[in-house]
């Protein structure tokens, strides 16, 4: 936190009193995470007597984050800290997607579509894949995943799309 | 003493099978894989081969997943030193005098120096478990519910004094984690909390899909921001004279052994663990030395400390696990998820109903240490060649590998799917400093706290006091609250950013 730059770029899209605009995205995030596990919770039974009820953890724990996010934003708007952060696109689309690709194509077909389908989306995460040498090696690792997984650990993967197994 | 020597004997006898010692083996190996190649960690390893335990018998299982843990620490001085790339996040200080050792063409001196001064630190962190076993497990079985409590909250504690950064901000993370624990059923009523009746989440989010999210996905995707290709400036000249001259083992020997005690020390401490650990310990041989600026200039006693203080945290970790039944760290949180899936419930009543687990444990540790020794510097070659494999190609294999992983825990599309969100929540997480660290070990003791404390407050007929009133209860708070003033005091927090400031490039 040593680095605080002094001369903020002009363009932030917060407003001037808030001085550390990282601490006060990210204390209002929690806050509203907390906000939310009480809504999700509001539905449980609280204290009955002296023993607790299934929704008391829950609410104690939401409370105690939303109190800390609240301090955590308050910090952000009285002290000077780190700009906002900038995302990349890229590389956090292309892995969910690769995640996605994944998660959709194990079931319906097996293995080896979905484990060489999202080698090659991720692969697009980055500029500097080159398709050639990205492509031998998705399909030499798609090879060993198929004997490694089902064959040596024994796990109960598919490896080819149901439709074309008897 | 007799005790200590029938338990060890145990241990061999049940490490020594041909079965137990091919794992140890495997996770030693595999261990030393992930050390050296940076980007993939050991956490998100561990999380991404618990599946594959599931086949094994539960020592062998744990044995290999403790050797991966241990290995790692291995294999990350190995690039620290030969390429100036930490391969884990323990071996980063190494870097500092490893690699000038390795320009001057110290390289073999160096390697050797980590691989004796981890194998030293192994030897007597296991010895220390093999101590510390037994009585801590007796200590465990005066525990109620309020001390049990309480000793977690102070774990917590320790964890938010340890961890880099705001301690506002490490505390929010350990809530949020303890939040995240509480969705699933609740172990009492059976009622469906806050899981929106998608079937999935009815048994709670599993610990290792959040792990495998904010520490493997997120870590990817972190890395590919900053450009995939990473700096790779390697060593060129051939590694010769492996063995360290006398000079060097004179030199060398206090500074195993203070890090080693450093190193057991802190690993015991929750929250605290290997990183901790090597960072503390060239602080400290830094600042004890006669000539503090030869250190950053190849000091040998800048790779020794380190390496031996993260072996001995690595292992003695474990003693909180075995004797308590409470993880100190992200892994030792993710070998009770193996303990559990092998349906053993961590804690002191392991230690006297499955002797030969933990002490087979126990005894692997010295025997992987001792493998390690020997197959780790001559096998130096092959470790570096596998660093000149680029991150484009290592990273999507990675995200492959993790998915999976997961997914062959329960067969379930939707764990990837929550692991990936996980991935994007660890990414924001990282973007505005907040350490996932933490938000893990909340998420562990989450249920354990819970259970605790509605326990507690049933036996004492809802008197909250009870925390106070039990003196070792009382005593285990005050500590925490002691921990947290100093933490929170502003020359301890100066000081404390500076050890990890110094270091951080």
């Amino acid at each position: 936190m040593s680095d605080v730059p002094s001369h903020r770029p002009d363009h932030s899209i917060f407003p001037k009193w808030v001085r550390g605009p990282q601490d006060f995205v990210g204390g209002l995030a929690l806050m509203a995470i907390a906000a939310f596990a009480l809504w999700a919770s509001s539905d449980l039974q609280g204290m009955h007597g002296f023993s607790f009820g299934a929704g008391t953890a829950p609410r104690i724990f939401a409370v105690l984050l939303l109190v800390l996010g609240a301090a955590i934003t308050a910090t952000g708007i009285l002290t000077d800290g780190p700009a906002h952060a900038t995302y990349a696109w890229r590389g956090p689309l292309f892995v969910s997607l690769a995640i996605l690709a994944f998660a959709a194509s194990i079931r319906p077909l097996g293995l080896v579509v979905a484990a060489f389908s999202s080698f090659m989306i991720a692969a697009l995460g980055t500029p500097e894949t080159r398709w050639k040498e990205t492509i031998v090696v998705g399909i030499c690792l798609t090879a060993g995943c198929s004997l490694l997984f089902p064959y040596a650990l024994g796990l109960p993967l598919q490896l080819l799309p149901s439709f074309l197994t008897p | 003493m007799m005790d200590l020597f029938s338990n060890l004997a145990l241990g061999f006898g049940v490490a020594l099978t041909p079965i137990n010692l091919g794992l140890c083996l495997i996770g030693a190996l595999v261990g030393t894989l992930v050390g050296v190649l940076p980007g993939i960690g050991t956490i998100a390893t561990v999380a991404m081969l618990l599946p594959i335990t599931f086949g094994l018998p539960p020592v062998g299982a744990l044995i290999m997943l403790a050797g991966i843990y241990y290995g790692a620490q291995y294999g990350g001085s190995t690039t620290s030193i030969l390429v100036n790339i930490p391969g884990e996040a323990t071996s980063v200080v190494t870097t500092l005098d490893g690699f000038q050792m390795a320009k001057q063409g110290r390289a073999g001196p160096a390697l050797a120096i980590a691989a004796i001064g981890s194998f030293f630190a192994g030897c007597v962190a296991t010895v220390l478990i093999a101590v510390l076993g037994a009585p801590l497990t007796k200590l465990a079985l005066a525990f109620g519910p309020a001390e049990y409590f309480s000793l977690m909250v102070l774990g917590l504690i320790f964890a938010v004094v340890l961890a880099k950064g705001s301690v506002l901000k490490a505390i929010a993370m350990i809530v949020l984690g303890l939040l995240l624990s509480m969705v699933g059923s609740d172990i009492e009523t059976g009622a469906s909390r806050m899981a929106f009746n998608i079937p999935e989440l009815a048994d709670g989010l599993g610990f290792a899909t959040v792990a495998m999210g904010v520490f493997g996905f997120a870590e990817i995707i972190r890395n590919l921001d900053a450009g995939a290709e990473m700096d790779r400036d390697l060593v060129q000249q051939k590694i010769t004279g492996l063995m360290p001259t006398k000079k060097d083992l004179i030199d060398s020997a206090p500074a195993i052994l203070r890090g080693t005690i450093l190193g057991s020390i802190l690993g015991i401490l929750p929250g605290g663990g290997a990183v901790i650990a090597s960072f503390a310990a060239y602080t400290f041989e830094k600042k004890i030395a006669r000539d503090p600026s030869r250190f950053g200039r190849g000091a040998i006693e800048g790779v020794a400390a380190p390496e031996s203080a993260n072996n001995a945290a690595a292992q003695t970790s474990f003693i909180p696990l075995l004797t308590l039944g409470i993880p100190p760290n992200a892994v030792m949180a993710l070998m009770v998820g193996a303990m559990t899936i092998h349906g053993i419930v961590p804690g002191p009543q392991v230690m006297q109903n499955q002797p030969e687990l933990v002490w087979g444990m126990i005894a692997s540790m010295w025997i992987g240490n001792l493998m390690l020794l020997v197959i780790n510097l001559p096998l130096v070659g092959i470790w570096v060649r596998l660093l000149r494999v680029p991150y484009r190609l290592m990273f999507p294999a990675i995200v492959v590998f993790c998915a999976i992983g997961i997914y062959s825990i329960n067969n379930a599309p939707v764990d990837v799917v929550l692991a990936g969100a996980f991935g994007l929540l660890g990414y924001w997480l990282i973007k505005h400093e907040f350490e996932p660290a933490p938000l893990l070990l909340g998420m562990v003791l989450g249920p354990l706290m819970e259970e605790n404390l509605r326990r507690a407050l049933l036996i004492s007929r809802g008197d909250a006091t009870v925390f106070l009133t039990r003196p070792l209860s009382a005593y285990l708070l005050q500590i925490a609250i002691f921990l947290l003033v100093i933490a929170i005091l502003p020359n301890v927090r100066r000081r404390r950013d500076e050890v990890f400031v110094e270091s951080e490039s």
